[in-house]
């Protein structure tokens, strides 16, 4: 039996009125037993990771300006961080590395050391092909394809408590990502608005069919429906105390009208609704920039301005609950440091990751990049994997959920994590 | 009042029996059920079996199982050839969904061919593709594939699904509709992989449907070969480390052809061209690919612990090295290059010992000539396209894999956890029959196991599975079969792009979760009161226009019809003091006519008909199919006035209840 314990510490009854269908069952159980409810809450962490379907080019992201390899390889595509050139120039970050210009809201993140910057990162296994790899990825076992889990399912089992609410791991995705695959409960919704039992504006109606439901999922044999039932109900009414359609984020923020901005303004209402939410899961699409990828405008230019304004958008609207949050970026491979022949780039090796947090060890190129030379790439083409995408993600669960058992994480893996994280 | 005239499925069925029976019973030795020894009546086990084996019950049909005897209706059912005119006639006014793989290719372009060819042709200029304003870009886009006859490939995606909705919801032969799914699965492919996308609807159509009740080694023969398989699990790209040198002249051969593209104004960068594509592709040694020898083993055959090891993987990889996909219908170039292209390279496969099968092609210059040593057989070198047959029946006969597919059907039709017992019983009989399904379904349904009260309504239906079973159980009139799609993919199965190889997990732990779970009651909801567009339902038909005397004897009446032999004592029990409450269907009724659409003249009001839905919009049933049909239903059928009537909320909270999850 689920003890529901943690969530019975986060709230107490008054949160919940008399609305449609009452009290979440496992408070109004809590309440018949004379367990207390009046335990301070202790607000769980949460870890955020934004899935880059496509891969990104991370050369064109996180630009190493000096390199004249990748200047001579990418006559029109490449960038430069000097001044009063044509175009506007790259944000320099330590003199060796830029930023894309269309990325400058992370700017002040990065000079705040709460952004940090990972490169050359990526999976050993050397496929190209956008399936396998984002499946090795997610799977988190870059050899292994028949991995049923995902890394982060395994995370959530790995959390050392029981699952409080139904909400402990979402997707704001219509359909469970490979990542959430697994024995762990987890919820994939692309829209908080359809958690409710929907009349189309006949609420009495609603209201009786919500009821109706509810004991019919009681009353059922005891098994898979009546527990998830319960569930259901239960996170239903959790969202219902709140108005979700009129939701107003902080500081008048606006995020990017994108699927991803959408996606992380639920987030960010989940965090602050207190539903339990430990790990979450968003999408962003758009990466796979074989054609005309542009410069400063262009394709890839209003790509990673989407993804850095609805990632600033998010950190803005989690003002007073920055410390409990910590957000990845991932994609599957990198891009081919040559341009091709249609303005893009082709299928690469290794890529770089963002990650934004108080506890993040920020203000760092985290790299170990060499001279982008043809003898210094992988297969002769690409920038090479210098760091395993789970040296990465192993050093944000442990030190941001405390989750450092590697063996059920990344089991075949014996590498070292890597110092992205203070501490 | 008119009844609704559109045939039911059920009396097809009927009419048909009487004259195909007897001649269908002889080839097969005669069996019985032993439903009776565990108890059950003729409309319990009718019940049962349409529920496993069927989308579900329509109206009457459990008593008209019953009647012909549950053996006869399987039998018929394992025979598959039910005449199915009702839904061949709802499939005409979809073109897409019977063409071949070439005719998809160049038909249906990837979208990135299309740019190319626009760029190419000097019809689309790059910059436009930029551009925030789109709509010059697009419509340059779409006079190009108008001129080439070209059309998007969401068009053909949205046609096969359609064809599998309504396959589900009116096909006689329902059996067949339900392996097809579940074999599918088991070899699944999808359309998350953009150059597999293309092969999947003849992959369903020519692969598995024909192959269902077969042997299980022609099924496995046959999905190996296809190109969906092959661009899915890469081996079309898998060539040997030794394999043969190319043939001097394949050199020569590239380099006429090169200059043949460029004197067609192609240019041999490869995104342009992806002819030039392919030639670098061959440029490249790719070497060994192991996809597909390892899942072959681990998920269409052996199973993870079937026992074998990864140098078996990689010595079964380089048996396969060479299998790959007929260059001849692999996408929309310029007709003329590609055909010279492909028949000057076919000339050389064959040449060389190449081998073509319609869409595959074994490549021999690519394979790997030399002796290897799988599961402890020996393939001494040089053994051809052969060896890679002779790999894959032995395979598909291996101990192992009777075991782990007969445990595969027993899950899905018997269990989520089939007796042991009965899996071993089934693998044996897989093994004596030579993989023979049918020979193997004979043995599950002959076994107690299959009647025992641990199988009895213990399996949770899919999305796709309640969607149908719910259409079905109400008659329901599919006009834009694309409507439920979406609603499948909302309550968690998007169909045919499940990315992983190992296809949908057959557990009802996968399909049941939170979110999926409130989808599945705003399913019922919406479905009952007609806010589905394009998918319409009469109430007062199913109940021969009888009114039920009260809210009560409607929960009754209507649980009945669509539950057919389910104990519903528990539902009618919990929902009846509701049902009584002397004020609730007032205030329901008063929210429903507020957001109710307007009403039309003479529609029905409350006090004349209080519980019934008053007719759905007759306008949809009575129009003669084709009319309707020209552009692929995407008419928009206007809703029933009245409907959010009490007897609508009972039905859609019927759908949506527990026990209506449950098969």
């Amino acid at each position: 039996m689920t003890t529901r314990r943690a969530f019975l510490k986060s709230g107490g009854l008054a949160l919940f009125g008399i609305g449609l269908g009452g009290l979440p069952s496992f408070l109004a159980r809590a309440a018949e037993t004379g367990n207390t409810l009046i335990n301070p809450f202790k607000r769980r962490k949460v870890l955020v990771c934004i899935f880059q379907r496509g891969a990104m080019d991370g050369l064109m992201a996180v630009t190493p300006f000096n390199d004249q390899y990748l200047k001579a390889a990418r006559p029109t595509l490449f960038m430069s961080a000097a001044k009063g050139g044509k175009g506007t120039p790259l944000i320099d970050l330590d003199g060796q590395f830029g930023l894309h210009p269309a990325m400058k809201a992370f700017e002040p993140m990065f000079l705040e050391k709460r952004l940090a910057i990972v490169h050359g990162v990526g999976s050993p296994n050397k496929t190209r092909s956008h399936f396998d790899a984002q499946d090795y990825m997610e799977s988190g076992t870059p050899y292994s394809k028949g991995t049923p889990s995902g890394w982060l399912n395994r995370a959530v089992g790995l959390l050392g408590h029981e699952a409080a609410t139904p909400f402990q791991a979402v997707s704001l995705t219509s359909s469970m990502p490979r990542s959430f695959y697994g024995d762990s409960p987890a919820v994939a919704i692309n829209n908080l608005q359809d958690f409710s039992i929907q009349m189309r504006g006949n609420v009495k109606g609603a209201s009786m069919a919500a009821k109706s439901f509810e004991d019919l999922y009681d009353q059922t044999s005891p098994g898979l429906l009546k527990e998830t039932g319960k569930e259901s109900f239960d996170a239903m009414k959790m969202l219902q105390k709140t108005d979700i359609k009129n939701y107003r984020p902080a500081n008048n923020v606006v995020y990017p009208v994108s699927p991803l901005g959408n996606a992380l303004k639920q987030i960010a209402q989940l965090i602050k609704m207190d539903v339990g939410m430990e790990v979450a899961f968003a999408e962003s699409g758009g990466w796979d920039t074989h054609f005309n990828q542009g410069t400063e405008q262009g394709i890839f230019a209003r790509n990673v301005s989407d993804l850095s304004n609805s990632i600033m958008a998010f950190w803005s609207d989690m003002s007073g609950y920055q410390d409990d949050v910590t957000l990845m970026t991932m994609t599957e491979f990198g891009r081919t440091v040559k341009q091709n022949g249609t303005g893009g780039t082709d299928h690469g090796r290794a890529s770089c990751s963002f990650i934004l947090g108080n506890d993040v060890n920020g203000g760092i190129v985290h790299q170990n990049i060499r001279p982008l030379s043809a003898d210094n790439l992988e297969d002769g083409r690409d920038l090479a994997v210098s760091t395993d995408f789970r040296s990465m993600f192993s050093a944000v669960a442990d030190k941001h959920l405390s989750i450092n058992n590697d063996k059920v994480l990344f089991p075949d893996w014996k590498g070292e994590k890597i110092t992205v994280m203070k501490g | 009042m008119r009844k609704a005239t559109r045939p039911l499925p059920v009396l097809l069925a009927f009419i048909f029996t009487g004259f195909f029976f007897s001649s269908l019973s002889d080839d097969k030795a005669p069996f019985t059920l032993p439903y009776k020894k565990a108890g059950l009546t003729d409309k319990q086990a009718a019940a049962h079996l349409l529920s496993r084996f069927s989308y579900g019950p329509t109206p009457g049909q459990v008593a008209a199982v019953a009647e012909m005897g549950p053996e006869n209706w399987l039998r018929e059912q394992l025979d598959g050839k039910m005449p199915d005119d009702a839904l061949n006639q709802r499939l005409e006014i979809y073109d897409a969904i019977d063409l071949s793989n070439e005719q998809v290719a160049q038909t249906y372009p990837k979208p990135g061919q299309i740019i190319r060819i626009g760029v190419k042709e000097g019809i689309i200029s790059k910059d436009s593709v930029n551009k925030s304003d789109k709509s010059e870009y697009r419509a340059q886009l779409k006079q190009l594939m108008d001129s080439k006859g070209m059309k998007p490939q969401q068009e053909l995606f949205r046609q096969f699904f359609n064809q599998k909705i309504l396959r589900a919801a009116y096909s006689n032969n329902q059996f067949r509709e339900i392996m097809t799914d579940f074999w599918f699965n088991h070899f699944n492919v999808s359309l998350t992989k953009n150059d597999c996308a293309t092969y999947v609807p003849a992959y369903e159509r020519e692969v598995i449907r024909p192959n269902v009740f077969g042997r299980f080694n022609a099924l496995l023969m046959a999905t190996a070969k296809s190109p969906a398989m092959l661009y899915y699990l890469d081996n079309f790209s898998s060539s040997g480390a030794n394999a043969r040198t190319p043939d001097p002249r394949a050199a020569q051969l590239r380099k006429r052809v090169e200059q043949r593209i460029m004197a067609q104004g192609g240019r041999m960068d490869t995104m342009n061209n992806p002819v030039a594509q392919r030639l670098q592709q061959a440029k490249k040694a790719q070497g060994l690919n192991e996809n597909y020898a390892r899942e072959v083993m681990e998920l269409h055959t052996l199973g993870v612990d079937g026992g074998y090891t990864q140098e078996d993987v990689t010595q079964a990889a380089r048996v396969l090295t060479g299998w790959t996909v007929n260059p001849a219908i692999t996408g929309y170039v310029n007709p003329a290059v590609q055909k010279a292209m492909a028949n000057a390279g076919l000339n050389r496969q064959q040449r060389q010992g190449g081998v073509t099968e319609g869409d595959f092609l074994f490549a021999a210059n690519r394979h790997d000539p030399n002796e290897k040593t799988v599961l402890g057989k020996n393939f001494p070198a040089n053994g051809g396209m052969e060896e890679g047959e002779a790999l894959l029946n032995m395979l598909a006969r291996h101990p192992s894999t009777a075991k782990f597919i007969s445990k595969k059907i027993a899950i899905r039709f018997v269990s989520d956890n089939p007796p042991q017992s009965l899996v071993d019983r089934m693998a044996k009989t897989f093994t004596d029959k030579d993989g023979d399904i049918r020979e193997v379904i004979y043995t599950m349904v002959s076994s107690p196991e299959f009647w025992s009260k641990e199988a009895l309504r213990e399996k949770t239906k899919s999305p796709f599975e309640l969607a149908m079973s719910s259409a079905r159980a109400l008659n329901a009139d599919i006009r834009q079969p694309y409507q439920l799609y979406t609603w499948i993919a909302k309550m968690g199965q998007k169909m045919y792009y499940y990315q992983a190889p190992t296809g949908f997990p057959d557990k009802g732990h996968y399909w049941i979760n939170t979110g999926s779970l409130l989808n599945r009651m705003n399913f019922g909801l919406a479905l009952a009161s007609q806010r589905i567009p394009g998918v319409t339902i009469d109430l007062a038909a199913l109940n021969d226009h009888h009114e039920p005397e009260s809210a009560v004897a409607a929960l009754v009446t209507y649980s009945k019809l669509v539950m057919p032999e389910r104990d519903i004592e528990a539902t009618v029990k919990r929902l009846t003091p509701m049902l009584n409450d002397p004020n609730l269907e007032k205030k329901i009724d008063a929210a429903a006519g507020k957001t109710a659409p307007p009403a039309q003249p003479g529609a029905a009001t409350m006090t004349e008909e209080p519980l019934m839905a008053s007719a759905p919009a007759k306008k949809t049933v009575e129009q003669p199919l084709k009319k309707n049909a020209k552009n692929t239903g995407n008419n928009t059928s206007s809703y029933a006035p009245g409907t959010n009537t009490m007897l609508a909320q009972v039905i859609g909270i019927i759908i949506g209840s527990p026990e209506f999850q449950r098969k």
